[in-house]
């Protein structure tokens, strides 16, 4: 179990991904435009979908700050909310601009990045970079009063409406007992979805299919992010909703990082187009063998722990 | 009827699971019945898409021995599913929701036994005729029901931490 101030750490380390990093990796984005880089194009998109999948962990470890300066003089519980309600906006921008960007590793496949794409993932993740800076300004208020105009003032971001507080999930979930209990059925389709891909393309790339030509296995990734996307969407609501039961709960600790070396596989998968050139009967090298092998591990793992939540910790 | 249930939850080892707070037992239990659950509806789901058209360079023939997987998935939730069912067998066998699961898992092998017989046939990597598409949707949406209906009976029965349910937000504030 990570203890609650290295979750802190975690999180004042995160924020620089989805801030900076995110800037680096659209400039190297329109730099590839410019050169007219399929490489660079690609390697600024696998940038992108890395920084979705961090983005999930620097929200999530907000709580965990959130909690750590509860009761400290000179900290406004107004600004950390607003900082929340804008940073929640800017990981939906994140994530929908992770998605994007996984596409267009997934379709550059064919060659080159559509013009409509390029244009999509320009506005996108402009967007995205526009809202997560507000973001990260509130956020420097919240623990440097100096550079507030006076001590009083509290900042104001459009991109923080009252009806993005967690709060307001948390209560309807409490008022409407078949929110949860959809989302729950929501979060398990999406497993049986995710989990049937990983079992199919994995059992093919360890050999096992062996006349499945891997052209073919590619097609069904799509679901299996649609899979992954459902269940990241409802996960979501189940965290903001009853955020505190989740973030000192070690078996979610585990199973946050199985997702993240999980979609650090998918990326590395998806984004090496020679695997997927492989013809009926050919199997692909000893690394991607075991690159499979430890996918399928990692979303068991992700399964295991998941299911853990109630029995190891106190969460619920 | 009821004293057999009675007899059948006070078997020791379905006692045991029942009131142990060994990791090992109810929780592992709920873990391999997920894991089962992936399998097989995991894996029909794929096949059904497949033959919708997914995918459509693999040969269909070439997905036989995923219907071994498959059964590998049933099995364990056969029996991972027939301990959770024993351990507080009174409760299940009182809940209608349990009967709804068990008779669209009756239809739902029904129908994946359909797509089998045309995924084994001879004629399997031709053109997949309009009826077979129609089993595959078929079967999509019976999966999915299972998968509802499984999810529902953790909440008609009263099984500790089969099913997360959110806080009172004054509890959840507290936490703040």
């Amino acid at each position: 179990m990570l203890p609650s101030n290295e979750l802190v750490h975690l999180h004042l380390l995160l924020n620089h991904f989805p801030t900076v990093g995110l800037i680096v990796a659209v400039g190297m984005f329109v730099m590839a435009i410019l050169r007219q880089s399929e490489e660079l194009k690609q390697g600024s998109l696998a940038i992108m979908f890395a920084i979705a999948l961090v983005a999930l962990a620097t929200y999530m470890t907000g709580y965990s700050a959130e909690k750590s300066l509860k009761n400290v003089a000179g900290v406004s519980q107004e600004i950390i909310d607003l900082h929340q309600r804008a940073a929640l906006l800017a990981l939906v921008l994140m994530e929908v601009t992770g998605v994007a960007a996984w596409f267009g590793l997934y379709s550059a496949h064919r060659g080159r990045l559509t013009r409509t794409h390029t244009t999509a993932m320009l506005v996108l993740s402009f967007a995205t970079i526009g809202v997560m800076t507000g973001v990260a300004n509130i956020g420097g208020y919240i623990r440097h009063p100096e550079i507030l105009a006076s001590p009083a003032a509290v900042p104001t971001s459009m991109f923080a409406p009252a009806w993005l507080d967690s709060r307001f999930i948390t209560q309807y979930q409490y008022d409407h007992a078949w929110a949860w209990k959809s989302l729950e059925s929501l979060h398990f389709m999406g497993l049986c979805l995710l989990f049937g891909v990983v079992t199919v393309v994995n059992t093919r790339l360890l050999g096992w299919l062996p006349n499945a030509p891997l052209d073919g296995m590619r097609k069904l990734l799509p679901w299996g992010v649609l899979g992954f996307g459902a269940n990241t969407v409802t996960g979501m609501l189940f965290f903001i909703g009853q955020a505190f039961q989740y973030i000192e709960n070690p078996a979610f600790h585990a199973k946050m990082l199985c997702i993240l070396l999980a979609g650090a596989d998918v990326l590395y998968l998806t984004w090496n187009h020679d695997v997927w050139n492989l013809e009926p009967g050919q199997t692909p090298p000893t690394a991607v063998k075991l690159l499979a092998a430890s996918q399928v591990a990692l979303w068991i793992g992700v399964i295991y722990f998941g299911r853990m939540l109630p029995y190891i910790g106190d969460a619920f | 009827m009821d004293a057999f249930l009675v007899w059948l939850q006070n078997l020791p080892p379905f006692l045991w699971v029942a009131e142990s707070d060994s990791i090992w037992g109810y929780a592992f239990l709920l873990f391999v019945h997920a894991i089962g659950m992936g399998l097989t509806a995991g894996l029909a789901l794929v096949i059904s898409l497949r033959l919708l058209g997914v995918g459509t360079s693999i040969p269909v023939s070439s997905l036989r021995p995923l219907f071994g997987l498959f059964w590998i998935g049933f099995s364990l939730n056969f029996v991972s599913g027939s301990v959770l069912f024993a351990t507080n067998a009174t409760g299940h066998a009182h809940v209608l929701m349990m009967y709804v699961k068990l008779l669209l898992l009756a239809l739902g092998l029904v129908v994946t036994r359909r797509l089998r017989v045309f995924v084994d046939g001879s004629t399997s990597d031709g053109i997949v005729p309009p009826s077979v598409r129609t089993t595959a949707v078929v079967c999509i949406a019976i999966w999915l029901s299972v998968i509802v209906a499984g999810r529902m009976i953790a909440y008609a029965v009263e099984s500790a931490g089969a099913s997360l349910t959110p806080a009172d937000p004054a509890h959840m504030a507290s936490l703040r």
